[in-house]
């Protein structure tokens, strides 16, 4: 903890139920990360109910869309096929393991994520292929826009933040704090090691042809 | 007692109604049963999740009038006529599984050829699941080693021109291997590195006769890939027909084991991001050129080298080239060539459109005891394609191709060394 700069601020909150939390991440030369992965996790509350909506994590153009998903703890997540081709979808993650064959006609049944952590995704035919699933113990959870921030409209009371992205190269795999709301609802996380190489343009260029790779 | 009567002739109507369906259906069945295999695969492919792709091409030609090949004369173009042709037809059967087992096969049918239905490509392959920085997969069967990024649409089609560059075409119609390949490979996401590449080592049998084509008849440009059991033929050469001379058939059956040798090849790939792509390989048949079967095909000595590289100015503009160069071998040197050949495209995608221009250069060489049959040949080639796109199933194209070319041999037949020719196709596709 002691390794990151983090700023607190104490603003006047409209409501004394929800406050408006307000999360910042920045690399080490203070430029703006976005697709970030922030959670925060109620130290009162323990349990929620699961959620009905399933959550969706689709393969367009030989890539997963999106990159990185966010998913509440017992959460079924849909795999379906847009491409035209197959995919053979895999984790080896402790969250979750397993293995699912995406034909381009046939739909796959949901699978259900019940155990918080982060699930990387691979496919064995397309070895390009990378995403993740980050199950959250919490429905309070986004990623990071362009600018690095996310707005979270949070019940009052005292929670863990935790913070993620796969180029993270920090002590700790996810970034974790504390942060109590409403006397302190704004927070800026600091990297302080440089971020692992911008590979995002192996999300470029996709060959329409693949028969051949 | 008519009644009876209509009853008796309307049963026996049916009855000869349903052998005439049934001898139809036998003849057939008997006919094409690779045909009706294939039927029966694609219409059981939605039950047995298997993935069953298609590619059908018909084309009009307008040919220049040099006989080609397939009519034993000596142009370097597939169509000798003007005229509607079943260009390419094929169904691909695929399915891998959860033990990381999996297979291919494509079959074709051709109009042009002496075999016009039968297999072209059949695999297995095994690729366990794997998130480890090194990985590898194994495949065996009857395959391409993966040396060109020209033909990467289904069934080796190249999905860029219709009349393949003069490399490729001979690959399509001489070279298969009945073998085994263990690959050994490295995706660069998995070590977060834009690079990626990939180690292939391979060990077959057949192919004995790979050079044959070449030596005598030159490198040509067409898109007819040899099918299982398929012939090559070529024309006549009283050096190469002769009974006083070589004595070979005009033909050559690429495929045979002759010698009992195994063949080799071995390949390295390397991707920046997929944007950039080098793939080198080293291929050796290592055969005895001093074998002959009974039909008097010679195992053929050829190996050579090929390199193939592929960069993407953006995802819809693409350079492709490829170079080629190598020896053949056969008898004690009654045949040694030196084969050179390359090429460079340009496509470029603009919507549904997509056109491509190509530059062929081909040259072969020879240094053999037999000055009686020459075997020197080369050649350049332009051709330009534009495909478009109507929907995700059906596409259109045109394409003109010119090249100048010379053979020898052509003088032992009384024909011109050197000729130009060309060539037009309109093509209508359709996939599924």
């Amino acid at each position: 903890m002691k390794f990151y700069y983090i700023v607190f601020s104490v603003l006047l909150s409209g409501s004394v139920f929800s406050a408006e939390t307000s999360i910042s991440v920045v690399s080490n030369n203070n430029e703006a990360i976005s697709n970030v992965v922030v959670t925060l996790t109620s130290k009162e509350i323990k349990t929620y109910e699961a959620p009905k909506v399933l959550a969706v994590m689709d393969q367009v153009d030989t890539q997963f869309l999106p990159h990185v998903l966010i998913v509440q703890q017992d959460s079924k997540v849909i795999f379906p096929n847009s491409d035209s081709i197959k995919h053979h979808v895999y984790s080896f993650s402790s969250a979750k393991t397993f293995e699912l064959q995406l034909y381009k006609d046939l739909e796959a049944e949901p699978l259900l994520f019940s155990n918080p952590g982060i699930v990387e995704l691979g496919c064995n035919i397309h070895d390009w292929m990378l995403g993740y699933i980050f199950v959250a113990d919490t429905p309070y959870f986004a990623k990071t826009g362009i600018q690095g921030k996310v707005n979270l409209d949070v019940p009052e009371g005292d929670y863990l933040v935790r913070v993620w992205n796969p180029r993270f190269q920090e002590e700790e795999d996810v970034l974790s704090f504390q942060l109590s709301i409403p006397s302190q609802n704004s927070l800026t996380v600091k990297l302080v090691n440089s971020l692992l190489p911008d590979l995002s343009d192996y999300e470029e260029g996709n060959d329409e042809f693949s028969e051949y790779e | 007692m008519k009644k009876v009567t209509t009853n008796f002739l309307n049963m026996n109507r049916s009855r000869l109604k349903q052998i005439q369906v049934l001898i139809l259906v036998k003849s057939l069945f008997y006919s094409c049963k690779g045909l009706c295999l294939l039927m029966l695969l694609v219409c059981s492919s939605k039950a047995l999740a298997l993935e069953v792709k298609g590619v059908i091409q018909a084309n009009f030609v307008v040919a220049d009038g040099h006989a080609s090949w397939f009519e034993h004369g000596t142009g370097i173009l597939a169509y000798s006529e003007n005229g509607f042709n079943i260009q390419q037809a094929l169904v691909k059967v695929s399915d891998s599984y959860s033990n990381g087992f999996g297979f291919d096969l494509v079959a074709n049918y051709y109009q042009l050829g002496s075999q016009n239905l039968g297999i072209s490509q059949a695999q297995l392959a095994y690729k366990p699941l794997s998130n480890s920085k090194l990985r590898w997969r194994a495949r065996a069967g009857f395959f391409y080693p993966k040396m060109s990024l020209e033909n990467v649409d289904t069934g080796w089609l190249s999905p860029f021109t219709y009349t393949q560059s003069a490399i490729n075409s001979w690959i399509g119609e001489e070279l298969r291997v009945a073998g085994a390949e263990f690959t050994l490979f490295s995706p660069g996401r998995s070590r977060k590195s834009p690079l990626s590449w990939e180690l292939h080592g391979a060990v077959f049998k057949g192919n004995d006769p790979l050079g044959t084509a070449i030596s005598w008849r030159g490198f040509t440009l067409h898109d007819r890939q040899s099918l299982n059991n398929d012939k090559v033929p070529f024309a006549a050469y009283p050096s190469v027909v002769q009974e006083d001379r070589i004595f070979h058939p005009n033909y050559v059956e690429p495929y045979h084991e002759l010698d009992g040798r195994l063949g080799f090849y071995l390949g390295a790939h390397l991707d920046y991001f997929k944007q950039s792509s080098l793939r080198y390989y080293f291929y050796d048949n290592q055969a005895d050129p001093l074998v002959v079967n009974s039909q008097r095909l010679y195992a053929w000595r050829t190996k050579f080298h090929s390199l193939s590289i592929q960069h993407k100015f953006t995802s819809n503009t693409r350079v492709i080239a490829q170079w080629m160069s190598g020896s053949s071998n056969m008898g004690q040197r009654f045949v040694y060539i030196n084969f050179d050949a390359w090429y460079i495209m340009f496509s470029h995608k603009l919507k549904k459109h997509r056109f491509t221009a190509r530059l062929d250069d081909f040259q072969v060489r020879e240094d053999d005891i037999f000055l009686w049959d020459p075997n020197n040949s080369d050649g350049k080639a332009i051709t330009l394609a534009w495909r478009y796109d109507l929907n995700k199933h059906w596409q259109v194209g045109i394409e003109q191709h010119f090249n100048e070319n010379s053979s020898d041999i052509r003088a032992t037949v009384g024909q011109d060394v050197s000729i130009d020719q060309q060539q037009s196709l309109a093509v209508i596709q359709y996939r599924w």
